[in-house]
C-alpha cells in the first residue's frame, strides 16, 4: 500500500471549454478575415456588373416578313408606331399608306394633304413631322400622329374578342392588338396638317424643308427655276376677327444664274436640307456637290460654300442624303456604301466669309452596295442604313461603331427605305414587294472604348477631341463621354495638392522628428493629427467661399507672396542668429513669436509690393495679363523661373567658397559671423532675383510665353485654391506617417551619425531620412491616394469645367466630383448612369495601380533598411 | 545641442591642473608607497553620507601623459545624480577599461567624454573634461568638430543601412570629401585598420546589413578610425557578440593599441584584463579606483574592488 498524497488531478487532454473557445474564435476570425476580402472585392463586382453592359453591343432578333401591295412610286418614308402594330410608308408624291406590321394587309391608302399630289416632300429627322410642297406654291405642314385607346371586350365582335395575345387586326380606323396582359388596345394613325400657306414663290415647289425653332417655323424652298426662298411663318393675331393668320417673310436667292454664272451649267438639286436653326441651307447634287447658303438673315440669304462631297475622289454619286438628329450633321450615304457625315466647323483659319467650313466628320463603311436608305433614330445617333442589295445595317454616328448587321433578306431587292422604332427596339424596311421588319436591341451604342478613350469627332468640333459633356436638355444633343478629361482633372488636382502638401509636410515631419524639442512634439503633433479630421466638405467650404473670392481680388499680392513669405522668415531666423548667445537663449521663447512676426512682416509685404509687381510686370491688370492681353512675357517668366534661380543662386554663393566663408565667419564674433550671414543671404537673394529677371528677359525675347501652359486666364474657382486646400487636406495624414517612420528609426544610428561628428541635419538628410526613406513614400503614397479619390474639396472649390488645360488658375473636373455630381441625375441603367460606374472603376483601378506601384516600391525601400 | 548646457557650466578659467586634488599628490622618479587598505576612505561612507568619492588611484598613472582629463564632473538625469565628481586622466595610446556593476555610470561617464549626454534632454553636468588640453564643455566649443576627434563604438553593432564602402567613408562624407582616391584610400586603410578588408574588400558596394554581427561591429570600428579621431571610446563593444567576434575585437584592440588612446567600458571582466593597461572601476557612480590593469586585478587597494572582481557582488 502506498501512501495517499493530495494533489491536483492531472487532466491528459484540454479541457471542452478551452477547445470550444479556441475553436469558435479560429472561425470567427476566419469568417471575418473572409467577410472583409470578400466585402472589398464585392464592391469591384457590383462595379464591374453594372459596367460590362456598355460593352455588350446590340442584337437583332425575331424576323418577320410581310407582303405589301406594292408600291406605286418612290417611297421616300416609312415608319411604325411604338408598339409596333401599324406600318407606314410615304412616297414621293405624299402618298400615304398604312398597313398592318402582322400581314401586311393594306388599312389606310390616302394622300396626305386635300391638296393632291405633292411636287416635294420633307421630314423631320427623327420624328412624324412632315412638309409638303405643291406646284402652285403652297406649302402644307403637318405630323402623322398615332392614337391610343383601350376598348371594352364587350364592344367587340366576337372574332376580335378571341384575338390571341400579341396579335392585331384592323378594325374600325386602326389596329386592335390583343397585349400581353388581355387589353384590347387600339392603334390609330391619324395625319394631322395646318391650313396650306402660300410661300409666295410664284411656280412649282421643287424642293422643300422646314423646321422648328424656339422662335417660330422656318422653311427653305427651291422652284423649278432655281430660285431659293427662305420664309419665317408669323402667327399673326387678329383681335377683332379673333383669328390667328399665318404670314411669311423671307427673301430669295438665285442660285441658278449664280451657278450659271460661276461653273456654266445648271441642273436642280437633288436635295435641300435645312439646319435646325434655320440659319444655314444646304443644296445637295448627286454628283457630290453641295452649296451652303448662309440663311441667318432670312432677307438675304448668300452663298457661302460651296465643295465636293467626295474630296479627291471621281465618279461617286450622292445615293441617300438625311439630316441626322438634331440637324447639324448631314448623312451622306454613297454608291460605294459609305456613310459620309458632314457637319459645319469654325476652325480658326476659315476661308469663308462666315467663318464656317464644312467638315466631313466621320465616314462610315457599309456594304458592298449601294446605300439606299437613311433612317435616323428620335432618341439617340443611332442610325439605320439601307442598301442595294437589301442588307441593313445599324450604326452609331458618333463612335463608328457598327451595332447590327443584317444580310439581305433572300430576293427581296433593294431595301427602299428603312426605320427605326420610336423606342429603338424595331426595324422596318421596306422592299419593293415587301416589308420585313425585326425586333433590335441597340444596347449602349454610345459607348465604346474608344469613346470613352480615345479622340472622337464630334458634331460641328474643329478637330477629334477629348471631351466629357454627358446630358443635356434634349434628345438632339450627341452626348460626349471621354473620360480622359476627367481622368485629366483628377491627375491636375493630385499634382498641385502634392506639389503644396507634399513639402510642407515632409519638413514639417522632418522637423518634429529630428529637431524639436519632445515636449512641444508632444503637443504639435496631435494639434496637426486633429487637422486631418477635418471634414473635407468644411475644407472645400471654406476654399470655394471664402479662399476663392479673396484669391481672385489678390491675384497679384498672392502670387509675391510665395516668394515674399518664406524670404522674410529666413531673413528673420538670419537675423536671429546675430543675437547675442545671451540674449538668444533669454529669449528662447520668443524666437517663435519673432518667426511668425517676420511671417506676419511678409504678407505685409506682399500686400504693398503685389500692386507694385501687377503695375510694373503686367501691365496694370494682372488678370487681363494673364488672359493674353495686354504686357510681355517677361513677368510671368520671372515669377516661374525664379525658384530655379534661387538654387542656382545658391549654389553660386554657398557652395563653392564654403572653405573659405566658414573660416572668414569664424574669425569674428558671432554678432560679425552673423551680420555677414545676412549680408550673403540678402546678396544671394537679390543675386537670385536678377539672375531671374534676365532669365525671363531672354526668354521673352526669344518668343516663349508662359500663358497659355501653366498660366493662362484666371477663373475664381482654380487649380491654386484646390491646390491650397486639398493640400491642407492631405498634409496632417502625410505628416503623421511620415514622422512615425522617421521616429521609428532606431536611436542607435542616429547616435553612430552623431558620434562620427555629424550634425543634426546631416543625420538626418544622410542616415534618418534614407533609412526612413519606405515609409515616407508610403506616406507620400497614401496622401497621393486620398488626393486622387477626394471629391468633396474638388466639387466645390474646382469650378467643375471638364477642361484639360494645365492652367494652375482654371478649372478642371476629376473623376470623383463628376460621379458626385452626376450620379443622382442620371437615369438608372442608361449609358450615362453606367459610364459613371465606369469612371468609378476607372477611379478603382487608378487607386489599386497607385497602391500596388507604391507598394512594390515600398517594399525595395524595406529590403534594404530591414535587420536594422 | 540644447542651450541650458552651457549655462550650467560655471565659469571657472583658472582650475587647478588634474590630479593635484586627488589623493596622490604629482611626483616624479619613484612611485610613493600604497597606503594600507584601512588608511583609505570608505566607499561605503560616501554612499551613506550622499557625498563624492576621492579616487584611489595608483601611482603608476601619474607617469603616464593623459590625453583626456576629466576633472571633478558631475552628471544629473533629472534629480538623479549619476556621476559624482569624477576626475581621471587618460593615459595617451594606451586602452583603459571602465568596470563596474551595472548601472555605476560608466556608459554614461563615456557619453560624456565626446558629449553624447547632450542629446538628452534632462541631463545637467558639473566639472569640466579636457581633449588634448582643450576644455570639452566649455562655451564656445563646437561640439560638432569635438566629435570628430574621438570616434565611437557602440555596444550594438549599428552601421547604417548603406553599403559597406559607404559606412566606413561616412566621417568623410560628412566633411564634404568627394575625391574618389581619397576616400578609396580611406576605405581601405580603415577596413585593414579593422580587419575588415579581406572579407569586405569583393563586397564593398553591397548592403553593410548583410554582415554578420562580428563583422558589423568591426565594420563600425573602421568607421570609428576612418576619420582618424584621437580618442576611440568604445561603449562594451563585444557584449552582443559571440565568443569568436569578441576575440577577434580583442585582438583588434590589441592592435589598435598604440595609435589611438582608448576607453573602453566593458562588462566582462577577462576582457578588460586581457585587453586593457589601465583599468576604473565605478560603483554607483563613483570612480572607487584607478590603476594597471594587473594591479587592480591582483592586488587592489579598495575592498569594493575585490569584492567586485572576486564576484561577490556585481
Amino acid at each position: 500500500m502506498s501512501e495517499t498524497r493530495v494533489q491536483p488531478r492531472r487532466v491528459k487532454s484540454s479541457r471542452r471549454g478551452v477547445r470550444v473557445a479556441d475553436r469558435v474564435s479560429h472561425w470567427v476570425i476566419t469568417l471575418g478575415g473572409i467577410g472583409t476580402i470578400v466585402s472589398v472585392l464585392m464592391v469591384c463586382v457590383v462595379l464591374v456588373w453594372v459596367v460590362l453592359p456598355l460593352f455588350a453591343g446590340g442584337e437583332v432578333s425575331g424576323r418577320t416578313e410581310v407582303q405589301v401591295a406594292a408600291t406605286s412610286g418612290d417611297v421616300v418614308r416609312v415608319g411604325e408606331d411604338e408598339y409596333r402594330t401599324i406600318g407606314f410608308s410615304i412616297d414621293r408624291q405624299g402618298h400615304l399608306r398604312s398597313f398592318l406590321l402582322d400581314d401586311g394587309t393594306t388599312i389606310v391608302e390616302t394622300p396626305l394633304s386635300s391638296l393632291g399630289p405633292a411636287s416635294a416632300v420633307s421630314f423631320s429627322p427623327g420624328s412624324n413631322e412632315f412638309g409638303l410642297g405643291f406646284a402652285d406654291g403652297r406649302v402644307v405642314l403637318g405630323r402623322l400622329e398615332f392614337t391610343t385607346s383601350y376598348l371594352d371586350a364587350k364592344d367587340l365582335p366576337e372574332d376580335l374578342r378571341t384575338l390571341p395575345e400579341g396579335k392585331s387586326r384592323p378594325h374600325g380606323q386602326g389596329v386592335l392588338q390583343r397585349t400581353s396582359i388581355g387589353q384590347y388596345r387600339q392603334q390609330a394613325l391619324q395625319v394631322v396638317t395646318d391650313d396650306p400657306v402660300d410661300l409666295g414663290v410664284g411656280g412649282p415647289i421643287r424642293l422643300f424643308d422646314q423646321t422648328t425653332t424656339s422662335s417660330g417655323r422656318l422653311a427653305a424652298a427651291m422652284d423649278d427655276q432655281g430660285r431659293l426662298f427662305v420664309r419665317r411663318f408669323q402667327v399673326e393675331y387678329d383681335m377683332l376677327e379673333d383669328e390667328e393668320t399665318t404670314v411669311v417673310v423671307g427673301g430669295a436667292l438665285d442660285v441658278a444664274s449664280v451657278e450659271q454664272e460661276k461653273t456654266g451649267n445648271w441642273s436642280l438639286p437633288d436635295h435641300l436640307a435645312l439646319s435646325s436653326l434655320g440659319d444655314t441651307v444646304y443644296l445637295i447634287w448627286n454628283s457630290g456637290r453641295l452649296l451652303r447658303v448662309d440663311a441667318r438673315d432670312v432677307e438675304k440669304p448668300v452663298l457661302a460654300e460651296s465643295l465636293s462631297l467626295f474630296p479627291g475622289e471621281k465618279g461617286r454619286r450622292v445615293t441617300a442624303l438625311a439630316p441626322l438628329l438634331g440637324r447639324s450633321s448631314l448623312l451622306v450615304g454613297d454608291d460605294l456604301g459609305r456613310l459620309g457625315v458632314w457637319f459645319r466647323t469654325k476652325p480658326p483659319d476659315a476661308p469663308n466669309p462666315d467663318g464656317i467650313v464644312m467638315r466631313r466628320g466621320h465616314l462610315i463603311a457599309g456594304r458592298d452596295a449601294a446605300l439606299t436608305a437613311i433612317a435616323s433614330s428620335g432618341r439617340s445617333r443611332v442610325v439605320a442604313l439601307g442598301f442595294d442589295d437589301g442588307g441593313i445595317r445599324i450604326v452609331h454616328v458618333t463612335g463608328e461603331g457598327v451595332i447590327a448587321d443584317i444580310p439581305p433578306p433572300g430576293d427581296a431587292g433593294p431595301a427602299l427605305a428603312v426605320a427605326l422604332a420610336p423606342k429603338e427596339d424595331g426595324l422596318l424596311a421596306l422592299y419593293p414587294r415587301k416589308a420585313a421588319s425585326w425586333a433590335l436591341d441597340v444596347g449602349y451604342p454610345e459607348a465604346s472604348f474608344k469613346a470613352y478613350f480615345g479622340k472622337v469627332w464630334y458634331e460641328e468640333h474643329v478637330k477629334p477631341e477629348y471631351v466629357w459633356q454627358s446630358s443635356s436638355g434634349t434628345d438632339e444633343f450627341e452626348p460626349k463621354l471621354s473620360l480622359v478629361p476627367l481622368i485629366f482633372g483628377t491627375v491636375k488636382a493630385t499634382i498641385y495638392s502634392l506639389l503644396f502638401g507634399v513639402p510642407l509636410a515632409l519638413l514639417a515631419a522632418v522637423f518634429t522628428s529630428e529637431f524639436m524639442h519632445p515636449k512641444w512634439k508632444r503637443r504639435i503633433k496631435p494639434t496637426l493629427e486633429l487637422m486631418a479630421s477635418l471634414p473635407s466638405v468644411v475644407l472645400g467650404f471654406i476654399a470655394g467661399l471664402v479662399i476663392s473670392p479673396f484669391l481672385e481680388k489678390h491675384v497679384p499680392q498672392a502670387l509675391v507672396a510665395v516668394y515674399l513669405i518664406p524670404f522674410f522668415f529666413l531673413l528673420g531666423s538670419q537675423l536671429w542668429q546675430g543675437l547675442s548667445p545671451r540674449w538668444s537663449s533669454r529669449l528662447g521663447v520668443l524666437r517663435g513669436v519673432f518667426l511668425v512676426f517676420a511671417v506676419a512682416l511678409g504678407v505685409q509685404a506682399a500686400g504693398v509690393v503685389g500692386p507694385f509687381a501687377e503695375r510694373v510686370f503686367f501691365a496694370g491688370d494682372l488678370r487681363l495679363w494673364l488672359d493674353g492681353q495686354g504686357g510681355d512675357a517677361t513677368g510671368g517668366w520671372l515669377l516661374m523661373v525664379l525658384p530655379a534661380c534661387v538654387l542656382a543662386a545658391w549654389a553660386v554663393v554657398a557652395l563653392p567658397f564654403r572653405r573659405t566663408w566658414e573660416r572668414w565667419t569664424g574669425l569674428g564674433s558671432r554678432g560679425r559671423a552673423a551680420a555677414l550671414e545676412v549680408v550673403r543671404f540678402l546678396a544671394g537673394s537679390g543675386l537670385a532675383v536678377g539672375l531671374a529677371w534676365g532669365v525671363a528677359v531672354l526668354l521673352t525675347a526669344a518668343g516663349f510665353d508662359p500663358r497659355g501652359s501653366v498660366l493662362g486666364t484666371y477663373v475664381q474657382r482654380n487649380a491654386l485654391v484646390v491646390g491650397f486646400a486639398m493640400g491642407f487636406a492631405i498634409i496632417p495624414i502625410i505628416y503623421t506617417l511620415a514622422d512615425d517612420a522617421l521616429s521609428s528609426v532606431p536611436q542607435h544610428l542616429r547616435a553612430a551619425s552623431l558620434g562620427c561628428g555629424a550634425t543634426p541635419w546631416q543625420t538626418a538628410s544622410r542616415v534618418v531620412i534614407p533609412t526612413a526613406m519606405s515609409g515616407i513614400f508610403s506616406a507620400v503614397m497614401i496622401g497621393l491616394g486620398r488626393a486622387v479619390g477626394e471629391t468633396m474639396i474638388v466639387l466645390m472649390a474646382a469650378g467643375n469645367t471638364p477642361i484639360m488645360d494645365w492652367n494652375v488658375f482654371n478649372g478642371f473636373r476629376t473623376l470623383s466630383a463628376n460621379i458626385a455630381e452626376e450620379l443622382p441625375e442620371a437615369v438608372k441603367d442608361s449609358t450615362h448612369y453606367r459610364t459613371l460606374f465606369l469612371a468609378a472603376l476607372v477611379l478603382f483601378v487608378m487607386t489599386l495601380v497607385l497602391n500596388t506601384v507604391a507598394e512594390v516600391v515600398r517594399q525595395r525601400f524595406r529590403r534594404r533598411a530591414t535587420r536594422l | 545641442m540644447p542651450e541650458t548646457l552651457h549655462a550650467a557650466i560655471p565659469e571657472n578659467e583658472d582650475r587647478e591642473p588634474f590630479m593635484t586634488e586627488n589623493t596622490m599628490p604629482r611626483a616624479s622618479g619613484d612611485l610613493p608607497e600604497l597606503p594600507a587598505r584601512e588608511d583609505l576612505p570608505s566607499v561605503a561612507d560616501a554612499l551613506r553620507e550622499e557625498t563624492s568619492f576621492a579616487t584611489v588611484v595608483h601611482p603608476e598613472l601619474i607617469q603616464e601623459e593623459a590625453l583626456v582629463e576629466i576633472e571633478r564632473f558631475s552628471l544629473w538625469y533629472g534629480a538623479k545624480r549619476a556621476l559624482w565628481d569624477i576626475s581621471m586622466a587618460i593615459p595617451k595610446g594606451k586602452v583603459t577599461a571602465l568596470i563596474g556593476p551595472s548601472g555605476c555610470g560608466k556608459s554614461t561617464l563615456l557619453r560624456s567624454v565626446n558629449r553624447m549626454n547632450d542629446l538628452i534632454d534632462t541631463v545637467r553636468i558639473d566639472g569640466d573634461m579636457r581633449l588634448d588640453g582643450e576644455s570639452i564643455y566649455g562655451r564656445n566649443v563646437d561640439v560638432i568638430e569635438l566629435r570628430k576627434r574621438m570616434g565611437m563604438v557602440f555596444q550594438k553593432p549599428n552601421p547604417f543601412p548603406m553599403s559597406i564602402f559607404e559606412n566606413v567613408v561616412y566621417p568623410l562624407r560628412i566633411e564634404g570629401v568627394k575625391d574618389k582616391k581619397i576616400l578609396r584610400s580611406v576605405a581601405e586603410r580603415s577596413l585593414r585598420g579593422a580587419a575588415l578588408w579581406e572579407e569586405a574588400e569583393p563586397r564593398l558596394r553591397e548592403s553593410a546589413l548583410g554582415l554578420s554581427g562580428g563583422q558589423q561591429q568591426r565594420l563600425c570600428i573602421a568607421r570609428a578610425v576612418a576619420g582618424e579621431p584621437e580618442v576611440l571610446l568604445m561603449d562594451e563593444p563585444c557584449s552582443a557578440l559571440d565568443p569568436v567576434a569578441t576575440s577577434k575585437i580583442e585582438d583588434l584592440i590589441e592592435e589598435l593599441k598604440g595609435d589611438y588612446t582608448i576607453l573602453m567600458v566593458t562588462h566582462n571582466m577577462q576582457q578588460a584584463a586581457r585587453v586593457s593597461e589601465y583599468t576604473a572601476f565605478m560603483y554607483l557612480g563613483r570612480l572607487v579606483e584607478y590603476g594597471p590593469t594587473d594591479r587592480i586585478f591582483t592586488q587592489p587597494l579598495c575592498s569594493e574592488t575585490e569584492d567586485y572582481i572576486t564576484g561577490r557582488f556585481g
